[in-house]
């Protein structure tokens, strides 16, 4: 881990979680796995403040713990996962555009809490879109539970790993810490629930008498007493579909930025349809026939089936290469290329930048040097029509930022200066990395900066921009390294 | 020839041989192993007798090459269109630059409007490099005549922009503009991402990024750019 993704982490437990568990959870990302008392040792803090400190991390599945030969139990922190918590908003609101108020609670509430059964995120979304409505009005149960459904149907929710059920228990002890497994068929398996209510009112005399508060607390933990249905069945929410939603809404506007509106549908359809068929790390989708793309095309969408050939064969043909053509069968088979499309992505990011930082000169440099793989000085003058000097300065600019780097092709074997050609390349998943590291080290820039001002609109929403360098960038370099 | 000696005749004979590329007078010197003093006056007399000239090269401006008189020299010692007196005109390629981009744009704009079937759409929106060049002859905005090669460098640094994208297929050898039995077509495209979400934080573009940490000289909280940006 960097030192800008472990500061990173260390603000954002902070933020969320407070100073101990910050403590805590930085140690645990710097020395990797520990057992209990050493982690206690180390950070001077009492056991039962870790052993706290724990639960909350294992809760939000920041932490995983494992038991070594001896009995010992490790706990390791994922650090990767601690920084999706710059995520959450933008999880939250792709749940409010696809499943609306009640999705965006739900998926809201789940990661707020790391874990919980469906009947309490039911009971409290119920009881949140009832405060939000007009007198007189509640929130049915039943609606929440759909969406909630509706939400697993399509992998955004899903169930956490179980204490499997031993049937013999006389086994001896029982480990000091359970493995917990699952398998993947009851991942998206709901519970048969009958939940019944409609969602309470907090009632607003609550703040007006100081007595009176008192006396209704215990009536409501009564109310709790009857054994809850689904125990034991928790849910948390499935951030690499997540994910998988974000690469494909990339990708779309790509196309339509690229192309036009009914060619992005198109991809946007194929997409679609690929969801829950392709595992997520994989460089193409299932081959799609144009029959089959041709049924499930959006309902308002009446293009002819010929119209839709042509612009499958259009997309195929696109120098952008995210479409390929597979096979002829069933009016021609046509997949979409998920690594290239993230490596087209990830280089228009690269490209951006330098535009931005170095201006649109430099940029043509460093187009022109991605295209042509390698090229000696003089050749990038020649071919890029810029004047030698200026070429040379701006090489050198972007050679010092790591951009762009050389590669040295000695003539003799002695490598002599005079007689070596020199020529520069860019190595797109390095200079990725460097980018992203970039990027972390800028929205622990901006975090402190916001905490020092409290001022926050803008900076909030500039993190969430940079935000989505970072997961542009780590997509690629994921696919890339998965590949190799 | 009349009144030169044998040696003359040799440094004559190398020169003329050299083409319209010249050749360096330490060239000539290996050729014809005469000692430098002589080379010199060599050159000298037959300079003088308009017999060859001495011509700067554009790669290397401290180096003359020396070719026979009523030679034209050759693009690569010259520099070709975009060298005027051994200068690069920026200018000149820019206005070009801009000139071939607006042309392409426009006739993407009106196959786009046009909203016909996406494939003619499409073909409609291509412009061989043949067109392009009969377009920039016809507008009149250059001195010295320009190639359809001179033409298509121009398009390849539109292509280095990420403004245009360009297709080869292939074409009738006895159609306009083809060469080899194949035609370039380029057209005017827009960018695949809008400006990526680092460079919208002053952080993206910080030439200090490096030396910048909490507590220290430069760090988030006293950043000056920061300051400016949120003054906004």
């Amino acid at each position: 881990m960097t030192q800008a993704e472990i500061k990173l982490c260390s603000l954002l437990l902070q933020e969320h979680f407070g100073e101990i568990v910050e403590k805590i959870g930085v140690h645990l990302i710097r020395t990797g796995s520990q057992p209990l008392r050493v982690i206690a040792h180390d950070t001077g803090t009492s056991l039962d403040q870790v052993k706290k400190a724990l639960c909350v991390l294992i809760q939000h599945n920041l932490v995983i713990y494992q038991v070594h030969k001896r009995g010992v139990v490790e706990y390791e922190a994922q650090c990767h996962r601690v920084l999706r918590m710059l995520r959450y908003p933008r999880y939250i609101y792709t749940a409010k555009t696809l499943y609306s108020d009640t999705g965006e609670l739900i998926v809201e509430e789940l990661l707020l809490n790391g874990k919980m059964t469906m009947s309490a995120v039911v009971k409290k979304v119920a009881d949140r879109l009832t405060e939000t409505m007009e007198d007189g009005k509640t929130m049915d149960y039943a609606e929440v539970s759909n969406t909630f459904v509706r939400l697993v149907d399509t992998h955004f929710v899903q169930r956490c790993p179980l204490v499997p059920a031993t049937e013999n228990s006389d086994t001896g002890p029982p480990p000091p810490a359970p493995t917990l497994v699952i398998s993947e068929k009851d991942m998206y398996l709901v519970p048969k629930l009958s939940l019944i209510g409609k969602g309470k009112r907090r009632r607003s005399s609550d703040e007006d008498a100081t007595g009176e508060p008192k006396a209704k607390r215990p009536k409501q933990t009564t109310d709790n007493k009857e054994p809850i249905p689904d125990d034991g069945i928790y849910w948390q929410a499935n951030l690499d579909r997540f994910h998988q939603h974000f690469r494909d809404q990339a990708i779309v506007s790509a196309v339509a930025n690229r192309m036009d509106q009914t060619s992005s549908e198109i991809v946007r359809t194929m997409l679609r349809m690929s969801e829950v068929t392709t595992p997520s790390g994989a460089p193409f989708t299932q081959p799609l026939s144009s029959n089959e793309i041709f049924r499930s095309l959006p309902v308002g969408y009446n293009i002819s089936k010929q119209v839709l050939d042509q612009y499958l064969t259009l997309l195929a043909d696109d120098p952008l290469e995210f479409v390929g053509k597979s096979g002829d069968s069933g009016g021609g088979m046509y997949v979409i290329n998920l690594h290239k499309a993230l490596g087209s992505l990830a280089t228009a990011t690269l490209e951006s930048v330098v535009q931005e930082r170095f201006g649109s000169r430099c940029a043509r440099i460093f187009r022109l040097v991605l295209q042509k793989k390698h090229l000696e000085q003089k050749q990038v003058e020649d071919f890029a029509m810029i004047p030698a000097k200026e070429a040379k300065d701006m090489l050198y600019k972007m050679l010092s930022e790591n951009f762009i780097s050389l590669q040295e092709i000695p003539k003799t074997p002695d490598h002599a200066p005079s007689r070596t050609f020199y020529l520069y390349t860019v190595n797109i998943l390095s200079a990725a990395r460097m980018l992203l590291h970039r990027c972390y080290k800028s929205v622990a820039n901006l975090i402190e900066r916001r905490q020092f001002e409290t001022k926050e609109n803008k900076l909030d929403a500039c993190e969430i921009q940079v935000d989505e360098t970072i997961f542009l960038l780590e997509s690629y370099i994921e696919s890339t390294m998965k590949r190799q | 020839m009349k009144g030169s000696d044998n040696q003359e005749k040799l440094v004559y004979q190398i020169i003329e041989d050299a083409g319209n590329k010249g050749i360096w007078s330490r060239d000539i010197r290996y050729k014809s192993n005469l000692p430098l003093t002589e080379i010199n006056k060599i050159l000298k007399n037959l300079e003088s007798k308009k017999l060859i000239k001495a011509v700067k090269s554009v790669a290397a401006s401290k180096k003359k090459v020396y070719m026979l008189y009523n030679l034209q020299p050759d693009r690569s010692v010259t520099g070709g269109a975009w060298y005027s007196d051994q200068d690069f005109e920026s200018e000149f390629v820019e206005v070009l630059n801009q000139q071939c981009f607006k042309f392409l744009q426009t006739k993407a704009e009106t196959a786009r409007e046009s909203k016909q079937n996406p494939m003619i759409q499409r073909n409609s929106s291509f412009a061989s490099s043949h067109e392009v060049w009969k377009y920039i002859c016809e507008l009149g905005i250059s001195k010295v005549e320009l190639s359809m090669e001179d033409i298509e460098t121009i398009l390849n640094t539109l292509i280095y922009d990420g403004k245009v994208e360009m297709t080869i297929i292939a074409a009738k050898e006895g159609t306009v503009g083809s060469v080899d039995g194949h035609m370039k077509l380029y057209r005017a495209v827009s960018p695949i991402i809008p400006p990526t979400g680092l460079v919208r934080a002053p952080c993206g573009l910080c030439p200090v990024f490096d030396d910048c940490h909490e507590g220290g000289e430069i760090s988030p909280s006293n950043c000056i750019y920061m300051t400016e940006w949120l003054e906004f």
